[in-house]
């Protein structure tokens, strides 16, 4: 049985490829078609669908618009020429986040995501001097030694380095196993951080170059057990 | 699109980079047709929103209209005038008005007049590769 869609994008030759692709999966029936957030939403508030490939900035209503006024909630796969909308994704707990144009694998990498669950397959390398992160479609190489911390961001987790940030699909809890952990100390449900980073340490918080961190309680003992105190 | 083995029979102008054309649709030159003809469908009603937003200097419809057209020119394999869209995209974010991008604004418009007709004849270099040879 396949998964229903519907594809709301005002860009024709978007919305034909996305077609495309759907169909070339032979996992999508594609629904229905609408080039704005107001005919979408009369359709999907009367006829429910599993998927919603949705571009964000279309006439009128943005496609963040339409999820705060949909009665239900399906998967949700965002898709636009914007990466800059990555850091609103996570906040609607999106599967996905599709650049456009992007290509026939990326797609396929979105669908897998919408049986697989958070972060399972979005990172790679373990204890070596770098990891490479999945971002905005392409694999991109953090050395350890530029990231600060990683904070959790429900389904999405924010990699901070000196000087960027990256937000990908994945959990601290999938992070934890994964990182170096000769580097990296996990401080809290929400942080991972760069254990030779720490500027300074005051009761349940410690700071990283101007960014406050909190340490649970369950986490200190290990932190200060991991610092060259004398 | 059309499978994993493929050969590069078309030769498309330079200015079109064309393994980017190819790592989207493969050789399914028939489909890559289907695209430029839907993008040329298009295509004068995108641009026109652009012009009618800068005469007007609604600087927001002109962002807007910008944004739309966007990555029309990824989906034609060019890249580099999706990102010449998205400089002058984040031009209009920071303009106070539409005299502030006179420079830009005729750059952009004669940037993607020239795109259109480069479209327009590789669409027609395509059509006819596909009636004699597929």
């Amino acid at each position: 049985m396949k998964w229903t869609c519907v594809i709301v994008e005002d860009l024709q030759v978007a919305a034909d490829y996305l077609a495309k692709c759907c169909e070339k999966s032979g996992l999508l029936q594609v629904k229905g078609h609408f080039t704005n957030v107001e005919e979408a939403l009369d359709y999907l508030n009367k006829n429910s669908v599993d998927i919603l490939f949705l571009d964000v900035e279309m006439p009128g209503a943005t496609g963040f618009d339409l999820l705060d006024q949909l009665a239900y909630y399906p998967k949700v796969i965002l898709t636009t020429s914007k990466s800059e909308y990555a850091y609103n994704a996570f906040e609607y707990n999106v599967t996905d986040f599709l650049k456009k144009p992007f290509t026939y694998q990326r797609f396929q990498e979105a669908l897998n995501k919408l049986t697989t669950p958070a972060g399972e397959n979005n990172i790679s390398s373990t204890a070596s001097d770098h990891i490479f992160i999945k971002c905005d479609g392409k694999l991109v190489r953090l050395n350890n030694d530029e990231i600060l911390f990683i904070e959790s961001m429900g389904d999405y987790v924010k990699f901070v380095t000196t000087d960027k940030k990256f937000i990908t699909h994945n959990t601290i809890k999938n992070l934890e196993e994964k990182v170096n952990r000769q580097t990296f100390i996990k401080v809290h449900r929400s942080y991972i951080i760069n254990i030779n980073k720490i500027d300074d340490i005051r009761e349940n918080d410690l700071f990283i170059k101007g960014n406050e961190i909190p340490v649970s309680k369950a986490h200190k003992a290990d932190v200060l057990k991991r610092l060259n105190i004398i | 699109m059309s499978g994993a083995n493929f050969s590069k029979k078309f030769i498309f102008n330079e200015k079109i980079d064309s393994d980017y054309l190819y790592s989207l649709y493969e050789d399914d030159y028939q489909y890559i047709e289907e695209i430029f003809q839907t993008t040329l469908a298009h295509f004068d009603e995108d641009y026109n929103s652009i012009r009618t937003a800068y005469e007007s200097n609604n600087l927001l419809e002109l962002k807007k209209a910008i944004h739309k057209i966007k990555p029309t020119f990824g989906f034609v394999g060019l890249p580099l005038v999706q990102h010449i869209c998205k400089e002058f995209e984040d031009q209009c974010q920071r303009a106070g008005s539409s005299n502030d991008l006179k420079t830009e604004y005729q750059q952009i418009v004669t940037t993607l007049a020239a795109s259109k007709d480069l479209i327009a004849t590789e669409y027609n270099k395509l059509k006819e590769f596909n009636s004699n040879f597929l």
